[in-house]
């Protein structure tokens, strides 16, 4: 049996060279469905490449038995899989009521506090020094609160994407996370971030349209784009604009008339704590001509006409091709794709499914050529490992950030630049060097979310504080000569009634107080099991059997044998056998070596 | 003294980076190119459409106050300029260059039909290719009007991800975030094989992409993370000086890299919202920024050699909204910072009561005129015609 296994894992590298004329280039742009007959293990470890995180050896077995219709309607119907979801997010108990509705900025709420003697639930001091203290206190312990509890949401979620069985929905999730692109940093409330989620999550495969409303009326969305304030008399175009340009149709296919018409009819959309709410006394309920039509429209009837236009269902249907397929794509087969959506009533799910058994998904030229997300990079590596829970050790948050996707923190509205944006010089550093963090954990490792890592100043603070000096010396900033000090410095300590350095200090110290921290435990691999299991013979076997597992490109021979010869040398033999005892180290070492390669950022 | 130090370095840094380049035939040409080819020139983007006229604000004219008569900035708290114009109070850095001559202010800059989309707007400043598109940014497109072959390190974007206006047909832009983390970690033995490039796939344009990229990294990691090393100041830039610290940096070790673009990232400008205190705290970042920038290089004795230019992807509507912000514009105004700046106001104002059916501003300035000053008037190049596609006269910035 072993034997069997391991001839098999180096069998499915030289048959992978093999099937690239197989699945001839006439397949690109071909939408009929694939055969049986066509159907592979390379076929079936492509299809969990991209409609899941990655496929490990039990997960591609399985999928090339049961042959194309099987394997897609498991993914997009989970057909023959649990239902059964994971445990719930956690909630840490950091929210009060007083924190709703939280003002715009600290200057807002120190002058709602100065004005009306109390802002998010505290009171203004009667007398002594700094009475607004307390008030700036929560103000800044709200922000960091909210942010760290925001990275045990993504935590959360970066489990369900590794553990879950119905990868896809997680995936989708995370593409329309990046579609409805909204970030905590604005909206400053982990609570319509983690609905916001469970939004796409529960409805990321089904009909766009009640996706689209759901994320129209969505209270992250609303906050995020300011569309509270879009009143009768007064409209602002932000939010609508963004529905057209970013959610919908693209930019080109509208005026900027369409967008002031269309923000009219948005009037009035507004949230209070976690509902979406229509103020019928702000919305304004007058003719508009939006897109060639005319009538007294309101926001869903604008959402409605968007999604009559041709050009909508394109601009969807090419972004889901270019995240699960190939980033070009001509104008026709846009517009072939375009129809097939709409056809389909903007049905998610059968959309994708379409695309699945599609011979363009597995014509050569969609085989290994997508640059893989951050966030995918890592939990596919951790899931191709075997891991059954996302390590604390590195951290997951900013281990993806520095690789430049931080969930729950997309860089601007139209969420991440996919593709190529993703590899710069530096990245691709940072993407092996996580894998060096995963097989060889930090022990130097500073828990972000107990350590104020980005405002290590408070650190100063808290320590001269302890040393008895007063607030305003003890938050000067260390280490600048005053007469070089720069403005935004020098302001710092201006307004006397409270010191925002001081409440920044406080309100780390409180947030942590009440946050749950991560568990910080680090990954446990057993390589040398593994090996030992597959009943793997010689450095080359060992070299074959990781390339074919965790790569989608196969390597050149000449590369095989230099890390063959890599491994015989790390472990003093080739013997593989005759090594088990100590051969651990030297399988990371060799692992680290192969997912650092440029190869291993495809699949 | 300083000079011939500095040119030793650079020479040592060039060397440095052959030792290690795929490349090593075409840095002699590069280094042929004449005595002023050590010109840099320092890109700043202000992302999210910096509000211009809140910026340098024209408080003696009344239709001022007239469209913004709740965020308009009342001339008591402006930093005055002169009988005409106002800085916004937290452009305390750049009032302290105005004062030293070393600020120009360049009004009205534009391009005809604006988008009023960030993304479509900001491609057309990157590509300068305005409503037509390039696939190039146009300072990747100077890149390589200045190294007609690959050349490592010709071009630097700070970011975490690659601006399309550095991206380079021939170059490989330098992209860093944090320069302490630009390297490879990894164990000795490992060295070899983990700098190992394999032959590229040449049916797989993305494989080959990737190891394109992977060559350019081992050619300019180790030096950043050098000059990064070595540096430090006693200069405060502020509390987010948008990475110009770290190009402080790789000039003062001598790289020999001639282009960099950093951000002020994330949209922070686009103030619909609340704008007036925000604005002001980002201004005062930015310009605090680029105030220590300038008087950094003062202190290295390498200021005559740098000049930054400041633009955001377009101004904002004239009159205010109902939201104590300010929306999509398109006009705006745009800087030149550096010791030599002539400093001064250059262009013209657009007028604000002869407004477009929008509500914005008239461009008076082709944006790539301002980019021609950079090319042709600062960098000393030929190529602005070639570069922008089209003839622009530089504006007399630098004499």
């Amino acid at each position: 049996m072993h034997y069997m296994k391991s001839a098999l894992a180096i069998g499915i590298l030289a048959f992978t060279t093999a099937s690239l004329s197989y699945a001839d280039a006439g397949w690109v742009g071909d939408l009929s469905p694939i055969s049986a007959d066509e159907w592979s293990q390379q076929t079936a470890s492509h299809l969990l490449e991209r409609a899941a995180f990655g496929g490990n050896q039990k997960e591609v077995m399985l999928f090339t038995k049961l042959g194309p219709n099987k394997a897609v309607k498991r993914l997009v119907r989970f057909k023959g899989v649990s239902r059964k979801d994971g445990p719930d997010f956690d909630h840490s108990g950091v929210f009060d009521a007083g924190l709703d509705p939280f003002p715009p900025s600290r200057p807002a709420t120190t002058e709602l506090a100065r004005t009306s003697g109390e802002a998010l639930g505290v009171k203004v001091k009667e007398s002594g020094n700094r009475p607004i203290q307390p008030v700036a206190n929560k103000f800044f312990y709200w922000l960091r609160a909210s942010r760290l509890e925001t990275d045990r949401v993504s935590y959360w979620w970066a489990n369900r994407m590794l553990n879950s069985p119905r990868p896809l929905e997680e995936k989708m999730a995370l593409f329309w996370h990046g579609h409805f692109a909204t970030n905590e940093d604005k909206v400053r409330d982990y609570r319509k971030m983690l609905m916001q989620l469970q939004l796409f999550q529960r409805e990321g495969l089904g009909d766009f349209r009640t996706l689209l409303l759901g994320a129209a009326q969505d209270p992250a969305m609303l906050a995020f784009l300011d569309a509270g304030i879009n009143v009768k008399g007064a409209p602002n175009e932000n939010f609508a604009r963004e529905i057209m340009e970013m959610f919908t149709m693209g930019v080109g296919h509208y005026s900027e008339t369409d967008i002031r018409e269309a923000a009219r009819a948005f009037t009035g959309w507004n949230f209070e704590g976690l509902d979406f709410q229509v103020s019928e006394v702000l919305h304004d309920d007058a003719e508009k001509v939006f897109l060639g039509q005319r009538g007294n429209f309101d926001g869903v009837d604008i959402i409605d006409i968007i999604l009559e236009q041709d050009v909508t269902a394109q601009y969807i249907a090419a972004k889901l091709y270019r995240y699960f397929v190939r980033q070009d794509l001509d104008a026709s087969l846009q517009a072939r794709l375009g129809s097939r959506l709409k056809a389909l009533d903007y049905n998610i799910a059968a959309y994708l499914e379409m695309l699945f058994l599609s011979r363009d998904f597995y014509a050569p030229a969609s085989i290994g050529t997508r640059i893989k997300g951050p966030v995918e990079l890592v939990v596919s590596t951790y899931h191709k490992a075997g891991f059954l829970e996302v390590p604390g050790v590195p951290d997951f948050n900013l281990t993806t950030e520095a690789l430049g996707q931080r969930l729950m923190h997309p860089p601007t509205v139209a969420g991440w630049s996919q593709g190529r944006s993703w590899i710069t010089p530096s990245l691709l550093f940072e993407r092996g060097n996580f894998v060096l963090d995963m097989v060889f954990p930090d022990i130097a490792f500073i828990p972000p979310d107990r350590y104020p890592m980005y405002g290590s100043p408070i650190v100063t603070v808290h320590k001269r504080l302890k040393q008895g000096m007063d607030i305003t010396n003890a938050t000067k900033p260390p280490g600048k000569d005053n007469a070089m000090m720069a403005a935004s410095n020098l302001l710092a300590d201006r307004d006397e009634a409270f010191n925002t350095r001081y409440a920044s200090y406080r309100g780390w110290q409180m947030a942590i107080e009440r946050v749950k921290p991560i568990p910080r435990h680090t990954a446990r691999l057993n390589l040398s099991q593994e090996v030992m299991q597959a009943n793997l013979k010689s450095p080359q076997e060992v070299v074959s059997y990781f390339v074919e597992r965790f790569l989608s490109v196969p390597l050149d021979p000449e590369t095989l044998k230099m890390l063959a010869a890599f491994l015989e040398k790390e472990i003093g033999t080739n013997d593989i056998e005759g090594a088990q005892s100590y051969l651990e180290e030297p399988l990371r070492v060799l692992l680290h070596v192969i997912l650092s390669r440029p190869e291993y950022q495809l699949g | 003294m300083t000079l011939n130090r500095r040119k030793f370095l650079s020479n040592a840094a060039i060397a440095s980076g052959a030792a290690l380049s795929p490349w090593r035939l075409a840095l002699g040409d590069s280094k042929n190119s004449g005595a002023d080819s050590d010109r840099i020139l320092v890109v700043v983007e202000l992302s999210g459409g910096n509000d211009g006229l809140n910026s340098i604000v024209p408080y003696a004219d009344d239709a001022y106050y007239h469209h913004r008569p709740s965020i308009g900035i009342k001339k008591p708290d402006l930093l005055r300029l002169d009988d005409h114009f106002g800085f916004n109070p937290g452009m305390l850095g750049f009032e302290r260059l105005w004062q030293s001559g070393d600020l120009a202010i360049v009004h009205g800059c534009g391009y005809d039909n604006p988008s009023f989309s960030h993304f479509t707007s900001m491609a057309n400043w990157h590509t300068a290719a305005p409503n037509g598109g390039d696939e190039y940014g146009w300072m990747g497109r100077l890149a390589d009007s200045m190294n007609p072959r690959a050349t490592p390190n010709s071009i630097i974007g700070v970011g975490s991800t690659q601006s399309l206006a550095v991206k380079s047909q021939y170059q490989t832009p330098v992209v860093f975030d944090d320069p302490s983390r630009f390297q490879r970690d990894g164990f000795v033995q490992q060295t070899d094989i983990l700098n190992s490039i394999s032959i590229a796939d040449n049916a797989n344009a993305t494989r080959r992409y990737l190891n394109q990229v992977a060559s350019g990294a081992l050619a300019s990691s180790s030096l950043i993370r050098d000059a990064w090393e070595h540096y430090q100041t006693p200069v405060d830039y502020g509390i987010a000086p948008m990475d110009l610290p770290k190009v402080a940096a790789c000039i003062n070790k001598g790289l020999a890299t001639r282009l960099y673009h950093v951000s002020f990232r994330n949209n922070a400008f686009d103030t619909h919202v609340q704008q007036p205190a925000l604005q002001r705290r980002l201004l005062s970042y930015a310009c605090d920024g680029i105030h220590g920038f300038v008087r950094d290089l003062e202190r290295l004795g390498l200021s005559d050699r740098v000049a930054v230019m400041v633009y955001s992807e377009f101004g904002r509507r004239v009159p205010e909204n109902a939201n104590l912000g300010t929306d999509h514009g398109s006009a705006n105004v745009m800087f030149f910072a550096g010791s030599a700046v002539n400093g001064g106001h250059y262009g013209e104002m657009p007028s604000l009561t002869d407004l477009t059916p929008g509500d914005n501003l008239k461009h008076t300035t082709d944006f790539r005129e301002v980019y021609a000053t950079a090319i042709n008037g600062w960098l000393q190049q030929k190529s602005a015609n070639q570069v922008l596609k089209a003839s622009f006269k530089p504006l007399p910035v630098f004499g």
